[in-house]
């Protein structure tokens, strides 16, 4: 995959609206050296599959086991756990998925192990989900946490749908209040044949058929 | 040949701005010598293109690693299938392999309509030359892939060895095929809104446009998909990363505008809506390539980030604008020409189907964009993965499944309550009974149950009609029902053509279903280890180690697990799994190991084995998976691209009749005056 140095969101942004005002010129030297530098041949710094290895991105999340601990979870439900984790490596995979398939990872074993750890230590998914949370920040969830500002990426969808549907509803209210003009009254009579092979006198027996069929 | 390619590619840059201004000022000026120097233009901007294509492809071919293209992406031991793909490997070549399908489409549109809709073809000329125009200048001043290296090298860097796959050879260019479609009727919208001719001329034009972009997409999407579970090894096929959901935007509109110009062609209805949607479908085309190349989003498809994500950012907002602008100022002339009688007629339903597809594009978007929208507002990253998108789409993709079923059973204008009854009761019947036995068979995951009951509804309905169909020319005709059901389809491509789609949406749903009961295991076996573990249907398979082994091969190190299946003491194929390290022509390693996922794939499920790792000299870390029903996903796409293929042949001129509104408002009813004012 691509290695290059990336812009921030913000320094995207901002270049983003000079280029809409005319003032990002195209820097021919340095799109080359982004080109040039797309493709790696070894040795370099390592890739995900999504663009360049964070290999110091590991930070332990280490706590004191609970007094008479055993284990909280199954391996099953530890896995399903960990697949609620975001892999720190760079890479856009959870923690389970990214251990089991980018060998070379350096970053997802060590998330696991401290998964391990904490589920050894009997705390339970929702504590190693906030313990994970103190110390990488929010974006180590593999989704927003329910809360604030998040609501908006939750609710947003099913809001602009429902006002949709209300907006159509409405829409078509009108639609049958209002009488249709004169002119298109044949319209929507003429036959619903369409540009394929059948001509609209077969079309017509054939719907007369199937119809006829139904009854 | 590079050197004639790389000034060819400066010619059709300068050929694209002359069509574009020669287009637009001839239809403004209404100046018939304009126009056509314009579309020459057009055909020569091609002609150059193509050149310049050879060029890169020569080069490739060639082992020019003077070039810096060539020496980025290809070796001199890379097979020769990569050696042509690389073409589009990287950032620079897929810009003119862009540009290459952009102007054979644009020479298409301007040769099919030399003698049709010439109101409009001089601002679809333009507008289709300046979206050229765009793509050739990031070419000629952005990245160029005809830039030389500074220095010399013996060998090229090679290809990701990721990207070495049949998959991804083809995906590309199917998703570029039915990105860049886009554009044409985005060019007729723009033509039909500068001259106010907003009746169902221009959408006449466009439809099987649309469909070719539905149809490439559709081919492009399910590849992009086989590939991901074939090459990354993760297990699944659809991941909700940012260039997989760009890649589903301009589809989703797609599919509503061609459900929704069925209204307008037949009742003259939406047309506004439209409008909206061929406009929608190809910014978010451009949106799409916009995240690919900007960088702005993590993905795992990311090219460079380089200045021409910038770009792209541009031409989205001046697009964005002038279409607002042209849309805003032409309402008036997008009033409806018919109206709707009842919420139980079929165009209500394809109304309702409008809104589920575009709510789905909406929440796609919206979750896709949602992590920047989080860090300008909180200035917290956050992630937005799988998780996200299935609590919000699953709902919403489980309530179009059923309208598929719904739309098609619902008469035009009105549906009486026998109507319904009759329709209905079939496919409701099937619904039950396939609902009630995954019940009694003990299926309690309630999203999948919901899926098959859906897609049991839907399956009757698509039989009921093809029943009915098969039935009624086998009365007419005296036909065989192999007959009868052939000519059904090919005489009626539209409707039958659209059912055979809707059936290989059903298969996905079903695919997507079988996700629920999808299992893992990670195991650590040394040689003649075993290994038990139970699939979802409930049968024992015993995995047995046949050792690593280690060879090479033509570009590659290969370090292999193999393993032995039973099921139910039935002794199964050998499942091998490969790590690849991929190796210079000097025989040094490059790039990072890679996995070659071992598939033993059935209807019912896939067993699907990753060599994830070595921890002694015969032992193998390996991760199985019980996949079920995999199979369906790509064949449910290939249904849907069969049924896309069939709903867009060109009929015969013989046959070539239209009804409905179409009929009324078409240039043979009300002939369309060559060079008329606008």
């Amino acid at each position: 995959m691509e290695r290059t140095q990336r812009y921030s969101r913000r320094e995207f942004l901002g270049a983003m609206g000079a280029g809409v005002v005319g003032l990002a010129l195209p820097d021919r030297a340095r799109g080359q050296d982004s080109q040039q530098d797309g493709q790696g041949a070894s040795p370099g710094p390592r890739t995900t599959m999504s663009g360049p290895m964070r290999e110091s991105a590991y930070r332990p999340v280490v706590l004191p086991p609970k007094p008479g601990a055993k284990s909280s979870m199954s391996d099953v439900q530890r896995d399903a756990l960990e697949h609620q984790l975001h892999c720190q490596c760079g890479c856009t995979l959870d923690v389970f998925t990214c251990r089991t398939t980018d060998f070379t990872c350096p970053v997802s074993p060590p998330m696991h192990s401290d998964i391990v750890n904490l589920v050894l230590g009997g705390y339970t998914a929702v504590e190693i989900l906030d313990a994970f949370r103190r110390t990488y920040g929010e974006r180590v969830l593999m989704s927003p946490v329910r809360e604030g500002f998040n609501w908006a990426g939750y609710v947003a969808p099913f809001v602009a749908l429902g006002a949709a549907t209300v907006a159509v509803g409405a829409l078509i209210r009108r639609w049958r209040e209002t009488p249709a003009p004169a002119s298109a009254a044949g319209v929507g009579a003429a036959s619903p044949a369409d540009a394929s092979g059948a001509t609209p006198d077969e079309m017509a027996r054939l719907e007369a058929a199937i119809r006829d069929d139904t009854h | 040949m590079t050197v004639l390619g790389e000034l060819s590619l400066w010619i059709a840059l300068l050929l694209a701005g002359w069509a574009c201004l020669m287009s637009f000022a001839g239809g403004a000026l209404r100046r018939q010598d304009l126009i056509l120097s314009g579309e020459r233009a057009v055909y020569a901007m091609w002609g150059f293109v193509v050149v310049a294509s050879l060029g890169l492809w020569t080069a490739l071919l060639q082992h020019d690693f003077t070039l810096r293209y060539v020496a980025s992406y290809t070796s001199s031991n890379l097979p020769r299938l990569y050696t042509l793909s690389a073409f589009w490997a990287g950032q620079a070549g897929s810009m003119l392999f862009w540009s290459l399908i952009l102007t054979t489409y644009s020479a298409i549109a301007v040769w099919t309509n030399r003698s049709r809709n010439r109101v409009l073809m001089p601002y679809v000329s333009g507008t289709l030359a300046a979206v050229t125009l765009f793509f050739l200048a990031t070419i000629c001043f952005g990245d160029s892939p005809f830039a030389r290296l500074p220095y010399d090298v013996i060998d090229g860097n090679g290809m990701n060895p990721q990207l070495q796959n049949p998959g991804m050879a083809f995906h590309p260019p199917n998703l570029y095929l039915g990105y860049v479609a886009t554009t044409v009727p985005f060019a007729f919208a723009i033509a039909a809104l500068i001259t106010r001719r907003l009746d169902a001329e221009w959408l006449a034009a466009v439809r099987r446009w649309a469909l070719v972009s539905w149809f490439f997409l559709t081919i492009g999407i399910t590849l992009g998909m086989w590939w991901a579970y074939v090459e990354l090894g993760w297990g699944g096929y659809w991941a909700w990363d940012p260039v997989e959901n760009a890649s589903l935007l301009p589809w989703l509109t797609g599919t509503a505008f061609l459900h929704s110009i069925m209204i307008q062609e037949k009742r003259g209805m939406l047309r506004k809506w439209n409008v909206v949607l061929v406009v929608s479908t190809f910014l978010l085309a451009i949106l799409g390539t916009f995240i690919t190349r900007s960088g702005v989003i993590q993905s795992v498809h990311s090219f460079a980030q380089s200045p021409v994500g910038v770009w792209f950012g541009a031409l989205l907002v001046i697009a964005l604008s002038v279409t607002s602008y042209l849309v805003i100022t032409r309402l008036h002339n997008l009033e409806a020409k018919a109206e709707l009688e009842s919420m139980l007629s079929r165009e209500a339903a394809f109304l309702y189907n409008n809104v589920l597809l575009v709510g789905i594009a909406f929440s796609v978007m919206w979750g896709t964009l949602f992590p920047i929208l989080s860090e300008a507002v909180r200035g917290t990253k956050i992630t937005v993965g799988p998780p996200f998108f299935n609590a919000v789409n699953v709902p919403l993709g489980l309530l179009l499944l059923a309208l598929t079923g719904i739309g098609p059973l619902i008469a035009w204008r009105r549906a009486s309550v026998s109507n319904l009854r009759r329709q209905f009761a079939v496919p409701v019947f099937a619904a039950v009974v396939v609902g009630a036995v995954l019940l009694v068979l003990g299926m309690r995951e309630w999203h999948a149950l919901v899926a098959y009951t859906l897609a049991g509804f839907v399956s009757g309905t698509i039989l009921q009609e093809f029943y009915k169909g098969v039935g009624a020319r086998m009365r007419m005709h005296g036909e065989n029902p192999v007959v009868a059901l052939l000519r059904l389809i090919v005489r009626n491509r539209r409707r039958y053509g659209g059912y055979i789609v809707h059936a290989g949406v059903v298969m996905l749903f079903c695919a997507f279903a079988g996700l629920a009961f999808k299992r893992e295991f990670d195991v650590t076996l040394a040689t003649g280890q075993a290994f038990t573990a139970t699939d979802p249907y409930g049968h024992e398979w015993r995995f047995v180690s046949d050792g690593i082994s280690r060879f090479d091969a033509l570009n590659r190190q290969v370090t292999a697990v193999t393993l032995k299946p039973w099921r139910d003491g039935r002794a199964m194929p050998l499942i091998e799994s490969e790590k690849r390290q991929h190796v210079d022509s000097r025989g040094q390693p490059t790039f990072e190991p890679s996995t070659a996922v071992g598939i033993y794939e059935r209807a019912s499920q896939d067993v699907y084995v990753v060599f994830t790792g070595q921890t002694g000299p015969d032992t193998a870390e390996i991760r199985i998976t019980f996949n079920p029903l995999v199979w369906w996903v790509w064949y449910g796409g290939m249904v849907m691209a069969l049924g896309g293929l069939i709903v867009m042949w060109p009929a015969s001129d013989r046959t070539r009749a239209q009804g409905g509104y179409a009929a009324v408002m078409r240039p043979a009813a009300r002939p369309a005056r060559a060079g008329a004012a606008p």
